[in-house]
Order: C-alpha cells, then sequence, then structure tokens
C-alpha cells in the first residue's frame, strides 16, 4: 500500500503538522469472498471528535482496525498521523491510543498490573514514570479503588474503563474509541462523554465509533456515516445537519397577519396549527425572516429552529441503501470477522 | 508528530515484563511444581527397586544404588519424550495464541512493538522458562537422588565411575542438550501459535506432531526419515552416560534441534508479519 508519489500531507509534515490526523482513500479490505469495507475514504481533521457511526456489521470496526495498522487493506491507503501505514506505523503509533474491539487483559491479573504491563510497552513512557502513568490513567477513569482486583472479577463497565485506562496511559494525539460505551450504565456513559469532552479541550483529536445515534450527537463535532462497508456521508456534524432543508417555527398570535406579511417579503410559510408558522428556510436565514416580521409589526412570541435530527438523517441514509440493496455489491459482515 | 525519531519501549523492560508475565500466570506455577514430582515420584519409584527385587530387576538397581547423581540424568530423559515438550507448548501456545484470545496482542501492536521484535521478546521468555523447567528437574532429581541413594558419583554406561565434579559437569550438560531439543520443539509451536487463536490447538497439534515423529521413527522403511525427525535425536542422548563423552550424536541432534529453532521462529515471523488482528 506504497506510493511513489508523496501526498500533501506528508509533504506539510516537513513543515508544520498535517491538517488531518487520519485520512484513508479507497480502502477497502476482502475477507475470503467477504467484502467488509469499500471504497472508505475518510477524513479525519485535527483536534476533531470525529464519530462514526453505523449500524452494527456496516465495517466501523474493519475500518479501525485498518486505520490504526492492525489489519492490512486489500487495497488503498491509510495515513496516520501524517505517516502511510504501515511502514509509518512505529513512527506514528506511540502517539495514538486506541480501545478496539472491546478491552483486552489479562483475567489473572490485577487491573493495576495489566495497565503495568500494557505500560512496559509504551514507547513514550521512561521506565521511572510508569508507576505514575498507571495510577493517573486508573484515577481518570475512576478505578482507582478497584485497580487491586483481578481483572477476572470486573464487571463489563469497569473493563471497559480499563481499556480506555490504557488509551489514555500517555498524552496522545490521537485516540480511537471502538464503542467505548458499550456495557456502560448511564453514569458511566456520562463519564466517557466527560473523557471525550475533556481530550476535545485538550487538543486532542478522537475518533469513536458508535450504533447509537445520541451517543454521536452529543459528543462529536464530525461524523461520518458507514453503511455496508462505505461511507454514506462524512463532514461536519452542524454542516450535515444545515445541509437538510430545515425550518424555523415561529409562534404568533397574529399569525394570519404574519403570513401575509411573509408573503410580501417572498418567504415561503404556512400556517403550522395552533398560533403557529412553518417558515421555510429556503434562500433565506433565521435572522431575515425575525427582521421581516418584526419590522412588520408582528409580536413574535417564540422561533425556534427544526433540525432535521442526525437520527432522521441516519434513518434517511441507510433507507436509502436498503432500497438499492439489489444493486449494492457490498456484503455485510459480522464486526471482528477475520 | 514534530518528532520524527522513531521511539521504543527499552528492550530490557520489555523482557522483563514478558517474564513477569509468565511467571505470575497460575498454570505456570501449578506447572512448576508438578513438573518438580517427576523426579520425586522416579526416586521413590527407584527406590523401591533397588530396595526389594522390583520389576525393574538387579540390573538398574545396581546402577543407582550409591549413585544418587544418576536420577538428574534420568529424570530429564524420561520427562523429554513427552512432559517438557507440553510444558514448551503451552508456553508458546499461550505467548501468541493466548494473548489473540484474551485481546491482548492487538494492546502490544498498538503499542506499538514492532512484529518482528515480539516474536523476539515471545521466543526469549519461552526460552528463558524453558531452561528454567529443565533446570529445575535437574536440581530437584540431583537432590532427590542424594538424599535417597547417596552422591558419591555417577556410574556411567561404560562402566566407570565420574567423581562428584566431573558428574555435575555431566547433569550440566544434560540440562542443556535437553533445553535444546525441547526449544526445538517449542518453535514450531510458535509457528502454529502465530496461526491461531486457540491455544489449546497449539498444544494439541504441537504433541499430535511429537508422537507422530516418535511413531515414523519406529519403523526401518522409514529410515531415510529419521535423520530429519527430531524425536529420533532423543534416545541417542544417552550418550552423555558414558565415558569418554562420544560427542557426534550429541552434535547431530543438537545441530538437527538448532534447525527446527529457525524453521519454527521463521514460520512464525513471516505468519506474524501479515497477520490480521
Amino acid at each position: 500500500m506504497t506510493t511513489s508519489t508523496s501526498t500533501p500531507a506528508e509533504r506539510a509534515d516537513d513543515v508544520t503538522a498535517p491538517a488531518l490526523a487520519a485520512r484513508t482513500r479507497g480502502l477497502r479490505k476482502v475477507y475470503g469472498r467477504t467484502v467488509a469495507v469499500d471504497r472508505v475514504d475518510l477524513d479525519v481533521p485535527r483536534g476533531a471528535v470525529l464519530g462514526m457511526l453505523g449500524p452494527n456489521g456496516s465495517g466501523k470496526t474493519t475500518t479501525i482496525r485498518m486505520l490504526l495498522g492492525l489489519v492490512r487493506p486489500t487495497e488503498g491507503e491509510v495515513e496516520l498521523l501524517g505517516r502511510a501505514l504501515p511502514d509509518g506505523a512505529a513512527a506514528a503509533l506511540p502517539h495514538v491510543g486506541a480501545l478496539v474491539e472491546g478491552p483486552g487483559f489479562h483475567p489473572f491479573l490485577t487491573g493495576r498490573e495489566n495497565l503495568r504491563r500494557v505500560a512496559a510497552f509504551e514507547p513514550l513512557l521512561a521506565t521511572g514514570d510508569i508507576k505514575r502513568a498507571v495510577e493517573d490513567a486508573l484515577e481518570r477513569v475512576g478505578l482507582a479503588a478497584a485497580a487491586h482486583r483481578r481483572y477476572r472479577g470486573y464487571s463489563l463497565g469497569m473493563k471497559q474503563r480499563l481499556g480506555l485506562a490504557a488509551a489514555l496511559l500517555v498524552p496522545r494525539e490521537l485516540i480511537v474509541l471502538d464503542e467505548p460505551t458499550n456495557g456502560l450504565d448511564p453514569a458511566g456513559t456520562r463519564e466517557v462523554r466527560n473523557v471525550i469532552a475533556e481530550l476535545r479541550t485538550g487538543s486532542t483529536t478522537v475518533v469513536v465509533s458508535s450504533h447509537l445515534l445520541s451517543e454521536i450527537e452529543a459528543t462529536c463535532t464530525h461524523v461520518a456515516v458507514l453503511h455496508r462497508g462505505t461511507v454514506v456521508a462524512q463532514g461536519g456534524l452542524t454542516e450535515l445537519l444545515q445541509a437538510e432543508s430545515s425550518a424555523l417555527l415561529v409562534t404568533t398570535p397574529e399569525w394570519v397577519r404574519a403570513l401575509n406579511v411573509l408573503r410580501d417579503a417572498r418567504i415561503s410559510a404556512r400556517a403550522a396549527g395552533g398560533e403557529s408558522l412553518r417558515v421555510e428556510l429556503i434562500g433565506t436565514t433565521p435572522p431575515a425572516v425575525l427582521e421581516a416580521l418584526v419590522k412588520g409589526g408582528i409580536p413574535v412570541w417564540e422561533a425556534r429552529r427544526q433540525r432535521t435530527g442526525l437520527e432522521e438523517l441516519f434513518a434517511r441514509l441507510t433507507e436509502a441503501e436498503e432500497a438499492e440493496e439489489g444493486l449494492s455489491a457490498v456484503d455485510t459482515v459480522e464486526e471482528g470477522a477475520r | 508528530m514534530t518528532n520524527p525519531v522513531v521511539t521504543r519501549a527499552p528492550l530490557g523492560r520489555q523482557l522483563r515484563s514478558e517474564l513477569r508475565w509468565i511467571v505470575r500466570r497460575p498454570r505456570t506455577v501449578i506447572g512448576l511444581s508438578a513438573l518438580c514430582l517427576v523426579p520425586v515420584l522416579a526416586g521413590i519409584g527407584l527406590w523401591f527397586a533397588v530396595d526389594g527385587d522390583g520389576p525393574a530387576g538387579p540390573g538398574l538397581a545396581a546402577i543407582i544404588a550409591g549413585n544418587g547423581l544418576v536420577l538428574p540424568v534420568f529424570t530429564l530423559f524420561l520427562a523429554l519424550p513427552l512432559l517438557l515438550p507440553l510444558v514448551g507448548a503451552i508456553w508458546a501456545a499461550d505467548g501468541l495464541a493466548g494473548e489473540a484470545q484474551h485481546g491482548t496482542l492487538r494492546g502490544l501492536l498498538l503499542s506499538p512493538v514492532g512484529r518482528v521484535r515480539l516474536l523476539a521478546i515471545k521466543a526469549f521468555g519461552v526460552a528463558t522458562m524453558t531452561l528454567a523447567a529443565v533446570a529445575l528437574l535437574a536440581v530437584v532429581g540431583a537432590v532427590v537422588g542424594v538424599v535417597l541413594f547417596g552422591g558419591q558419583g555417577m556410574l556411567t554406561l561404560s562402566g566407570n565411575t565420574l567423581p562428584v565434579g566431573a558428574a555435575l559437569g555431566r547433569i550440566a550438560l544434560t540440562v542443556l542438550l535437553v533445553t535444546v531439543q525441547v526449544w526445538g520443539v517449542a518453535a514450531i509451536a510458535m509457528a502454529i501459535s502465530a496461526c491461531t487463536e486457540h491455544p489449546l490447538v497449539v498444544m494439541a497439534a504441537t504433541m499430535a506432531g511429537v508422537i507422530v515423529s516418535g511413531v515414523l521413527g519406529v519403523f526401518s522403511s522409514l529410515d531415510w526419515l529419521h535423520p530429519y525427525l527430531i524425536t529420533s535425536g532423543w534416545n541417542k542422548l544417552v550418550d552423555v552416560m558414558r565415558d569418554p563423552l562420544p560427542t557426534g550424536e550429541l552434535w547431530h541432534s543438537t545441530a538437527l534441534a538448532g534447525c527446527y529453532v529457525l524453521i519454527g521462529l521463521s514460520l512464525a515471523a513471516m505468519r506474524l508479519a501479515t497477520k490480521d488482528s
């Protein structure tokens, strides 16, 4: 998967940090006769929290594993922190923390011993700093009290937290979390969200995968929607949402007069029942709508944006895919199939 | 990525961590303890054989009486055909397949540790533990032998008796020779271990290989094959009990085991280099 020509990111690497923390081009992975991932062009901007959203088996984990150099792509290129994989893995991976396909630890060791073992292999940790780094990471995920217990006896949530702690052992440039809230209770989910928010403030790039839309909507700045092994939509969360036709819901007791005012201003609107109007935001913006109303002497009680939720977007995208099922060459595989 | 220099975790730290991980595993402790029982049981068995008219007959009794230092060598030859290959296979199985099964191999690769280096660390762990196990067998065997039969020297198969110093040298030599043979088996087990994530498969395949190899060694129609079977050299290791020491067969079997180590580790490296995890 090496190229003879240097990519823009590689050239930029000499001068300044590349704008993308990770990038894939034409990524494809075939297991036997099953196409797990196909034509994945993923851009992870630096400092972003990118949510990889997709139903189970949509290729999220396979893509993440290729992104981290764990799996060799059948075709395509991966660039991690400006370095082409697999050759650049040794230079890039120390700056990457990851929790892939659930936490992996030894059941007979305690949480602390498990982390010490991971830490011993961490290139960026000086030997003298291991103890402190392990305690800090345990503290950060709220496992300090259970650190002396064997991993065998941990609950699913505790296991997940220990996996998170391993990713947080060293300050990273990129953190990749594959379904980090799996098995966590609401409190644990909130903690993971807090950790992601903290990382974002610390200008760490985060890639987080989930099949839960609320999870992505709550934590991410960017989103890539995967379905049947391909990226069907990606971009900034707000841009993706605003790209959808949206409307403004205006509540006013003088809604009949308001309709006339808006018609005069060439803004399309219709009564939405009660005392409210639905104003289509086509060729206009909310400030322009409100200005027209106020100048027309309409008392506006409330104006709120009616978004097309990510859920709707997601549902629409996946349904659209399902409609073309007959044409799709990509088969769905269970995540983690090897 | 401000620092273009590739950083690596210190090798010594990784090796220590690997050894600590093996030793902390409950099965390692239990296995080594059980291994210590072998010379004890062999000693007790021989004690009764010497004492009464055991099935071993007066020949063996004559050799062993007053020659306690024969026991460690006897024990090692007793353990070499099955027990020691099993021990080596267990550690090789846990090293790669076991780690893959727990999902920890992924963590190590993400650290990152280079795949060749990872294999070197794993091979070091298995090799060190194998040497430790064989040495432990010999030490326990020597102690039990001296306690039960006395340790005036070692009666050789050539009929003369070696003084204590030379006898200890022969025991050390046996430990080394047997260890290299187990390394040969363990290296093949490593190659299998790199291909699967089921440790049981590794152990079963390795032991089946050892047994089949032993069976093939029996058929004289296959004698063209025998120089390449690692097991066929194991019987000839009794040469260490002769005086003066005939080195021909010992060199040959050791070189053969060395080839097995080379082939096994090369196959493991090839598999590991392209393995998806």
